[in-house]
């Protein structure tokens, strides 16, 4: 292969996990200040040869499980690895740049996202609750909160029948029932309990529990069965705004962090996973009602994402850098990886649902980043579109990522990795 | 040694028992060969008797007789010779023939390899006799055995004419005299007395012609080294020693010195000593003299003046000399002492005048001169500098500029927090006070007032949601409505029926402050109750508990400082003598103490006691604000005059520490409530975020490093920022600026 002949060379091997691509494992000899252009187009010279393949196709390259982004003499100064020895190079196809999509512009800041299948449910700070189809029509909208809503969910993620609930700083949350077509979502059942501004709402995998943390604290479990009959407890007498709702209060209530609830996520069935601006992040077991693990850092937490896939919690503080917790992890520091690239505060981050490597983050510097896990020096692309601070995103349907904030618009990106 | 080798050949031809010769040889026979005896054998042989003489150093007689014998035979023929040789070598041998028996018994020659006196031939042990005493005998002598020796048969003059003829080898035969045997000579034997004969060194490989080494020289010095002759004391007893030893023993036996035994003696003699113990310190002065020694002050070394031949700017003109001579009344004024002089050489420079007199006050200053030393104190700058921790490990503190809260449109002067970090309270110069969320940045409300508002603050109750707003002459009690929404509608049942009063509010205090309820409209605004007071307020601050609050009109003369209490809508005025113009007001956090903060001083009133604790000096022409540490020591406080001071209210009324780091008049200090945290804001824009430890330990003082400094805020009427707050739990800081935004930094 041509590729250039002069300074010294370094032997590389390539392999892939990908079986479509594979090309013989012969060793090569490259000049070492080689990048991923040069081997991008070494790649597909080598693919024509063996597949007869003749479409491009982008690559890119895993060296010591980290993405080739400098040269390669010297990403492995950075690991301190020998160029003696033969190298090898590990080649994946390139996650591709998600394309801008849509804007869906509301009349006030968005404090929560969620999608299901084509229908993007919003919740504003002018407390209205929308819900969009991807494709940017506004499907119907309610203004039943009474302060602004800061967290939605959809009770199941494939079936959006099945109803949604949303949180708001008025100390309630509600859940609603909502087909498409309908222009008036409707709220059923009122959850009450919290004596402060919920911030945060997950439902549980199997759609039967939901769980809310605020400010008071306090993180409460939820019934989410949207039938009427589940009540608890019969309706409180006091005279509340919304007293035609017949109101639903917790099953459990797990007391435990110092101060506000960022985030909450179901991991199984039992397990919560809360993240709280007393800088640390508790696993819950319902089941038991109590505390199972925590993980203590030194920055309040702004949100966390959990992946069924790598079994890690993302999480995001109060500074520039997300960080990649293993809760597994009993010894040293379970903090295994920092990526930093933000300006501001890293107000959201959310996992990737079909990749174990992909996860997005929004920050207060209008920015929202895709990042690799194996690439934790800089995101894999910058998904900019909003003037404001960022406040939610969300990717829960794999082909959109989705994300919202100050500037009264939810920007939708198609990812087209993967499909 | 040559006499040895011989001795040794003889003796070997003995041992083979040759038949013996007839000792009258023929002469005739000899002629023959008597060539290889050469005419000056004589001196030859006498000296080789000479040596053998030394060698038996026996009796001179036989000696003598040998010598006759060997001259004899010079004449005569060889064999003779030899055999005077033998005998001679027998003579000579003898005593110690007779001392080695062992020699015989062996039958081994144990001594062929050396030359020694034993090898000689002590087979007949007769003696050291004439051999003539035994002619008429048929043998010659007794062996070791005792047996007799025979003769060898007598030959008469026939028979040995006849052997000479017969046999070839008669000229080398001799006769053995200890046995009478003759003996053939080998040719060696015949070689060696050939060499002998002919002066020649009878070892035949002895090279004569060597190289010479010269072991020592051989050039005789004609002068010897030393030239002068041993010297007398070499050889006469040394008188210093004499006297040395004289010293000794008079010492000794005057016992001033002693010997080793005396000491043990007085050693055992001696019991437990007692000394005194600080008897060196009365001979402090001896010591120091040792010690520390002071040298004699320096004298100055000549400069160019004194010199016998000045370059001519020395020498003075007119107008120097004029003057030199005008100070004759008081001559230690002069610069010189002297006249500079200028002489051609040396030699015709006068005597000096002054020089006795001189010498003398030298000595005089050398006597009189009272010495101390000057300690000179050593301070490098390092040193004055304290040591301060390094400001990363004293993390967490704010360091980047994290969110903006933009939304009023004029200078914001005043800014609280509410106690759970959630909200955000400002006073601003366009007559609204905005609430926002922290974490967003989001304003939540705005409420409209009719003044500008000096001053908020929240109410540090948690069961109250209540801000206190001084805005123009009023101070208004707002609910916000926001957080607990069952603490907002409490606070308003509880705010709602004002209780009846049955004490009758004092006209003083009447004439001060007077009560309102809101309007329907002021109401829906979150007001929920009105103080109108006559003179502008610009401060206002909570008691801990949330009940009692303090309000400062600095106008008001004697009426300035207001006490009100939210419960029982009532106000006091605490204070009846005017101090001075008051510029802030604070209570203590847990003792009932209120710090009144005039012009320079603060003072400490305690209230239920209603006098006066302390009075803090600020040295400072104009205090601005203060703020207390929530353990109640330590007090912060700006002045205009550009300081912050740290008081510690147990070490003194004085500042502990003046942190002169603002570059214009400083406007707000604030206490972190949890991290060891203060802020101080000030004109020049920047806010200053400082470590300051307060331990619980007495014995330490708090420990201040200033941290950070952040210059976000634009200046505005050439103000810059106005407040400064921490969050009630993170250890981010608020700071509210001229330009109409408020900026927070976070860690």
């Amino acid at each position: 292969m041509d590729t250039g002949d002069s300074g010294p060379q370094l032997e590389i091997c390539f392999i892939t996990k990908q079986d479509i691509y594979a090309v013989p494992s012969v060793p090569f000899s490259v000049p070492q200040d080689i990048n991923n252009v040069h081997l991008n187009k070494l790649l597909n010279e080598l693919l024509r040869d063996y597949t007869g393949q003749l479409k491009q196709v982008q690559f890119d390259f895993l060296v010591n499980g980290q993405i080739l982004r400098l040269p390669l003499v010297d990403h492995l100064k950075d690991f301190n690895v020998s160029t003696e020895t033969t190298i090898d190079v590990e080649y994946i196809e390139r996650t591709e740049a998600p394309e801008p999509e849509n804007a869906l512009l509301h009349d006030d800041w968005i404090g929560g996202v969620q999608v299901a299948d084509k229908w993007v449910l919003t919740g504003c700070y002018d407390h209205s609750v929308n819900i969009w189809t991807v494709h940017g029509k506004h499907e119907s909208m309610s203004q039943e909160h009474t302060n602004m809503v800061k967290s939605v969910s959809w009770l199941k993620q494939s079936d959006p029948e099945g109803g949604f609930v949303t949180v708001s700083h008025d100390l309630t949350g509600m859940l609603w029932t909502w087909r498409p077509g309908d222009i008036l979502p409707l709220p059923v059942i009122m959850l009450r309990g919290h004596s402060r501004a919920i911030d945060s709402v997950g439902v549980s995998p199997n759609s039967e529990r939901l769980a809310t943390g605020g400010c008071d604290t306090h993180l409460k479990v939820w019934s989410a069965s949207v039938d009427v009959d589940d009540n608890y407890e019969p309706r409180p007498k006091k005279i509340k705004p919304n007293t035609h709702l017949p109101s639903r209060t917790p099953i459990h209530t797990l007391q435990g962090h110092k101060e506000n609830i960022v985030s909450v996520q179901w991991l199984e069935p039992q397990l919560i996973c809360t993240a709280s601006m007393d800088h640390t992040i508790k696993l819950w077991d319902t089941e038991l009602g109590g505390l199972q693990s925590e993980i203590v850092a030194e920055k309040a937490f702004l949100d966390a994402s959990w992946s069924h896939l790598c079994r890690s919690i993302i999480a995001c503080s109060a500074d520039r850098h997300i960080r990649l917790y293993d809760p597994r992890s009993t010894e040293g520091s379970v903090c295994k990886m920092i990526f930093t690239s933000h300006s501001l505060w890293v107000s959201a981050i959310t996992w990737s649902q079909t990749d174990d490597h992909l996860f997005m983050s929004g920050s207060y510097d209008e920015c929202v980043k895709l990042w690799d896990t194996r690439c934790p020096k800089a995101p894999l692309y910058d998904l900019s579109g909003h003037q404001g601070k960022v406040l939610c995103v969300d990717w829960s349907n794999p082909k959109h990522l989705v994300s919202g904030g100050t500037d009264n618009s939810l920007h939708i990106f198609k990812n087209r990795h993967g499909n | 040694m040559l006499s040895h080798q011989l001795k040794r050949k003889l003796d070997k031809a003995n041992n083979k028992n040759l038949p013996q010769t007839s000792k009258t040889d023929d002469d005739d026979d000899f002629n023959s060969d008597s060539d290889f005896y050469d005419s000056d054998v004589d001196e030859e042989s006498s000296d080789l008797t000479d040596s053998e003489a030394d060698l038996s150093g026996s009796d001179e007689v036989d000696s003598d007789d040998e010598t006759d014998e060997v001259n004899t035979p010079s004449k005569a023929d060889g064999s003779d010779e030899v055999d005077s040789e033998d005998e001679t070598v027998d003579t000579g041998s003898k005593p110690v023939s007779t001392t080695s028996s062992p020699s015989i018994i062996k039958k081994i020659d144990e001594y062929a390899e050396h030359d020694t006196s034993d090898e000689e031939d002590i087979r007949n042990t007769i003696g050291n006799v004439p051999k003539n005493w035994y002619d008429e005998y048929e043998h010659i002598g007794y062996d070791w055995d005792g047996g007799k020796i025979e003769k060898a048969a007598q030959r008469d003059q026939l028979d040995s004419f006849l052997q000479r003829i017969e046999d070839p080898e008669f000229w080398r035969t001799v006769k053995d005299p200890q046995t009478g045997k003759e003996i053939v000579l080998s040719d060696d034997d015949v070689k060696l007395i050939k060499r002998i004969n002919s002066q020649r060194i009878p070892d035949e490989n002895f090279n004569e012609y060597a190289p010479w080494i010269e072991w020592f020289t051989s050039e005789v010095m004609k002068m010897p080294l030393r030239k002068f002759p041993e010297h007398k004391r070499s050889f006469l007893p040394s008188k210093i020693e004499a006297k040395r030893v004289s010293r000794l023993v008079h010492a000794l036996k005057m016992g001033w010195i002693k010997t080793n035994a005396q000491y043990k003696r007085l050693k055992a003699k001696k019991k437990d000593q007692f000394y005194m113990l600080w008897q060196t310190d009365s001979d402090a002065e001896k010591m120091r003299r040792i010690h520390d020694h002071i040298p004699a002050p320096k004298r100055f070394l000549p400069g160019h003046a004194e010199s016998y031949n000045p370059p001519s700017e020395y020498l003075f003109d007119e107008r120097e000399l004029q003057q030199w001579h005008k100070l004759e009344e008081t001559p230690w004024k002069r610069k010189l002492h002297f006249i500079p002089e200028k002489y051609g050489s040396l030699r015709e420079v006068p005597a000096y005048p002054r020089y006795i007199k001189e010498r003398f006050l030298r000595c005089l200053d050398l006597y009189m001169c009272p010495r101390g030393i000057k300690l000179k104190l050593t301070i490098e700058p390092e040193a004055l500098v304290p040591k301060l921790p390094s400001p990363r490990n004293l993390q967490p503190f704010p360091t980047f500029l994290a969110i903006t809260y933009e939304g009023h449109a004029d200078m914001v002067r005043t800014i609280d927090t509410d106690k759970t970090g959630q909200y955000l309270v400002s006073g601003s110069d366009d007559c609204t006070i905005k609430i926002w969320e922290i974490n967003t940045g989001r304003c939540l409300k705005t409420i409209a007032t009719d003044a500008v508002v000096r001053c908020v603050r929240w109410c540090p109750n948690q069961a109250l949601s209540l801000i206190l707003v001084a805005a123009g002459n009023k101070v208004i009690l707002v609910n916000p409505h926001v957080g607990d929404f069952l603490i907002n509608s409490k606070t308003d049942s509880l705010l709602k029926d004002s209780p009846k009063n049955d004490t009758i509010i004092n006209e003083r205090v009447r004439a001060t402050v007077q009560w309102t309820e809101p309007s329907d409209t002021e109401y829906d605004r979150g007001f929920r109750a009105i103080l109108q007071h006559f003179k502008e307020v610009t401060q206002v601050t909570w008691h801990g508990k949330g009940d009692y609050f303090a309000v400062i009109m600095p106008d008001g003369q004697n009426r300035s400082v207001l006490i009100g209490q939210v419960s029982k809508r009532r106000s006091q005025l605490p204070f009846t003598k005017p101090k001075g113009l008051v510029q802030s007001v604070i209570f203590h956090p847990s003792k009932p103490y209120l710090f009144v903060a005039t012009q320079r001083h603060i003072r400490i009133y305690d209230l239920i006691g209603q006098a006066l604790v302390k009075k803090l000096m600020s040295n400072s022409q104009w205090i601005a604000t203060m703020d207390i540490h929530p353990g109640g020591d330590n007090l912060l406080v700006a002045t205009y005059d550009r300081k912050v001071l740290w008081f510690d209210l147990d070490l003194s009324t004085k500042p502990y520490q003046t942190l002169r780091l603002h570059g214009t008049a400083a406007r707000g200090v604030s206490f972190h409530k949890r991290y060891p945290l203060f802020a101080s804001c000030s004109d020049d824009k920047s806010v200053i975020v400082s470590h300051g430890m307060v331990y619980n330990d007495l014995m330490l003082n708090p420990l201040i490093v200033p941290l950070k400094r952040f210059e976000d805020h634009k200046s505005c009427n050439d103000f810059g920022v106005f407040d400064v707050r921490f969050h009630p739990l993170q250890p981010w800081v608020f700071s509210a600026g001229a330009d109409g935004t408020i900026k927070l930094y976070c860690n």
